[in-house]
């Protein structure tokens, strides 16, 4: 390198530095700003994985029991924790349909006069089962649940034991089915939500810290003093990009290391450098959303609607609520558009799979491809606004 | 009180929002695009789980068994794996979420009148995928026992096939589902919709509003106005809530006119309800737009306050009764769950005035608090 050069090289990262860290000065002032960005990374994680639960837990179950057999009884004693609560006997179907209405239950159980009569006598009967399915994750969960309880009951008594153990059953046909679930064994609801819900947060800062950075330039007229300072689009962009994307990368560590692994004890099985280098290139790529919605804004109230409009498509359909198998055909075309998707795979698959950069391929092709041609855009529109 | 005043500052509000085009469009645009979205894409019915298939047997009858996979609309078959090192590969990268090994002997052992052993591999990541899957894995795998063991009945003892049917199924379970007989979640996500959507935009609206003339310093006009702080809070609040109530009308009529969702209940109540609804994500807005100074912090504060707890916490994807104590806390903290509950009463339920007063007095108690506090907070003087 030609010492011009390296001079010329010197002043660029010097003016660059200093306007990242006029950014990190201008970020600190805001006091509450700084306590909800702490918020967001590490307690907001924590309640997220903690409270929201996927799994049919505590289901009020009601009895509607006209028969009060030995299997009725034993039936409903089956719908039982975790997934169901017994809250005791309904005295009609009626009663227990009031109870659905007003919310108390979420499953009835109703069993006809005869039933184990019928049993007994080696007749088919039937159990009536009532949900409330308002929600339907949670409907279709206590159906499957309810199905199963039920079939392993008739199962047994068709081969006449007490208990369906799969070691002791002999000389008839059967198929022994084992689950193996891989990567959570013990299907932690919180290590998924925590994660997704860290990335989510991760995402909507990283669009609109860049954004209201570059805006409040905008609207309060500052950046007509860039503008005519000797800094090229790039040198006035960058700083903002690598002030607000390093403050998001430590508010990461913070909830990585506390929140993820401190507290809930998720298994890291991958490289965690690998994890942070590609939460870096997602934060840098997905500024480049912010700072082109700051380009198309022209006050602070324009970004803040724009972001919502970005922010809450993308958290909704990257599948961090919803499975992406859940989705519709012209969805999941859709879905395979969102950086924050990609974002999503790669964290799961560092952390819970321990993939490595080879199986990485797809997730970073999908945060480079899509992110550099919105962040090329950005800083072309920018430019063009001001020269 | 002067109404005058009032007058005159809302229609300063209204101007100021319909001069700013992109801003006034947007916060229409916004909660219809996203009723759209969410309403067709937010769906909990999996279905299409890729699924692949090892085989170690290669039978007949293990062809047969993975045949009633492969044509399961609930599984998108994948194809066959040859070794245990290609499931693993699949499953990591996620182009499978299921493999079912058949093991060696299947076929032998099932033609032997004895037990057969399948093994499901499954993706955990997302647990809830998991159970789905899971569940839909057992259901064939009994409905194939139940034939086996039928087909064995009438073999060794004889019985007629429709009887050994009877016998190996003595307990049918019939399902009825309640209130959403489709098991279709666009309607109960629909409705909730409404609900999530209300208490995401308006107080992005009114916070940005009211903390705009704090960071551009237009506040201090009012400051040496002789307006009151009621009366400016008033006028400034009033474009606010009437374009969240109109939008709360436009949501209504898509639910049920685009959506389908069955409006069974009382149609006062509702509207009720939503006045009350609406003035309280508006008290949301006033609130936070008097506790921060800038535009920015606004925007943060808002979205991690309402975005995500209108969500997670309301009840719109995993029902409340579910959640564990804290996240019950913070759910019973913001006004959505009362309001999804009401929507719950109204729509699928179609229910009236006896069911939803007590929730909508928590509102209206809630709605109440916001605006005395933001009164209360909100000072003409600077703070020395």
């Amino acid at each position: 390198m030609s010492p011009d050069l390296r001079a010329r090289a010197r002043i660029w990262l010097r003016r660059a530095w200093a306007l990242t860290v006029k950014e990190y000065i201008q970020l600190f002032r805001d006091t509450i700003l700084v306590l909800f960005l702490a918020y967001a990374f590490t307690l907001d994680v924590y309640v997220a994985g903690v409270g929201v639960n996927w799994q049919l837990n505590n289901a009020g179950l009601g009895v509607a029991d006209a028969d009060k057999s030995s299997a009725s009884r034993e039936i409903a004693a089956r719908f039982r924790a975790p997934y169901f609560q017994n809250l005791g006997s309904v005295a009609s179907p009626e009663q227990g349909l009031r109870l659905l209405d007003q919310g108390r239950l979420m499953v009835v159980l109703d069993f006809p006069p005869d039933f184990g009569a019928d049993i007994t006598r080696g007749r088919q009967t039937s159990v009536q089962m009532q949900v409330d399915t308002a929600n339907s994750a949670v409907g279709s969960l206590a159906t499957s649940y309810g199905a199963q309880i039920v079939g392993r009951y008739g199962l047994e008594r068709a081969l006449g034991v007490a208990e369906l153990d799969v070691d002791k059953i002999h000389g008839v046909p059967f198929l022994i089915d084992e689950n193996r679930a891989w990567y959570n064994q013990n299907q932690e609801d919180s290590w998924f939500m925590a994660l997704a819900e860290l990335i989510s947060n991760m995402t909507l800062l990283a669009i609109l810290l860049p954004a209201a950075a570059l805006a409040r330039e905008k609207e309060r007229g500052t950046v007509e003093q860039l503008m005519v300072s000797p800094l090229s689009p790039v040198q006035i962009l960058a700083p903002k990009i690598l002030a607000m994307g390093s403050i998001i990368l430590a508010g990461l560590a913070a909830g990585v290391f506390g929140v993820v692994m401190g507290l809930f004890h998720v298994p890291v099985r991958g490289s965690l450098l690998l994890f942070f280098a590609v939460s870096a290139l997602y934060v840098a790529f997905t500024a480049g959303i912010g700072l082109l919605i700051a380009t198309v804004a022209r006050n602070l109230a324009q970004v803040g609607m724009l972001t919502v409009l970005v922010f809450a498509p993308m958290i909704f359909l990257s599948g961090a609520w919803t499975p992406p198998e859940a989705m519709p055909g012209w969805m999941r075309v859709l879905m395979g558009c969102l950086p924050m998707h990609y974002m999503l795979d790669a964290a799961f698959g560092i952390l819970l799979k321990g993939l490595g950069p080879a199986g990485l391929w797809r997730e970073l092709l999908g945060i480079i491809g899509l992110g550099a041609p919105i962040l090329g855009l950005s800083v072309w529109r920018f430019s063009r606004q001001f020269r | 009180m002067n109404a005058t005043r009032i007058m005159a500052l809302a229609q300063k509000e209204w101007r100021e929002i319909l001069r700013d085009r992109l801003f006034f469009a947007l916060s229409f645009i916004v909660p219809a695009l996203l009723m759209l979205l969410f309403g067709y894409g937010l769906s909990l019915d999996v279905e299409n789980i890729p699924l692949a298939i090892h085989d170690l047997d290669r039978t007949p009858q293990s062809r047969d068994y993975a045949y009633r996979f492969i044509h399961s609309r609930y599984f998108a078959f994948q194809g066959y794996v040859t070794d245990e090192a290609q499931a693993g590969e699949l499953l990591s990268s996620g182009r499978a979420r299921a493999v079912i090994v058949i093991g060696q002997g299947f076929g032998r052992e099932l033609a032997a009148d004895r037990p057969a052993h399948v093994q499901t591999l499954l993706d955990g990541t997302f647990p809830y995928r998991t159970q789905v899957t899971k569940g839909y894995i057992t259901a064939i795998n009994t409905a194939l026992t139940r034939e086996l063991l039928a087909a064995y009945m009438v073999r060794t003892k004889g019985l007629s096939p429709a009887r050994a049917a009877q016998y190996v199924d003595p307990v049918r379970l019939e399902v009825r589902y309640l209130y959403n007989q489709g098991l279709k979640s666009s309607w109960g996500v629909a409705s909730k919709l409404i609900m999530a959507l209300l208490l995401m935009c308006p107080p992005f609206l009114t916070a940005l509003g009211v903390v705009r003339e704090k960071e551009s310093g237009s506040i201090y006009n009012i400051y040496a106005s002789n307006a009151t702080r009621a009366e400016f809070l008033i006028g400034k609040l009033n474009p606010y809530f009437c374009i969240a109530f109109i939008n709360a009308m436009v949501l209504w009529a898509m639910a049920c006119f685009i959506f389908g969702a069955p409006f069974k209940g009382s149609v006062t109540a509702f509207l009720a309800s939503t006045v009350l609804y609406v003035l309280c994500s508006t008290g949301i807005g006033l609130l936070i737009s008097v506790l921060v100074k800038s535009q920015i912090a606004a925007m943060i504060v808002t979205a991690v306050v309402t975005a995500m707890p209108s969500m997670l916490y309301s009840g719109l994807l995993t029902p409340v009764s579910s959640m564990n104590l804290s996240a019950r806390a913070v759910a019973a903290v913001f006004p959505a769950m009362y309001y999804g509950r009401i929507i719950e009463f109204c729509f699928l339920k179609g229910l009236g005035w006896g069911h939803v007063w007590g929730d909508m007095l928590i509102l209206a108690g809630y709605t109440a608090g916001l605006f005395l506090v933001g009164y209360a907070m909100f000072h003409k003087r600077v703070a020395a």
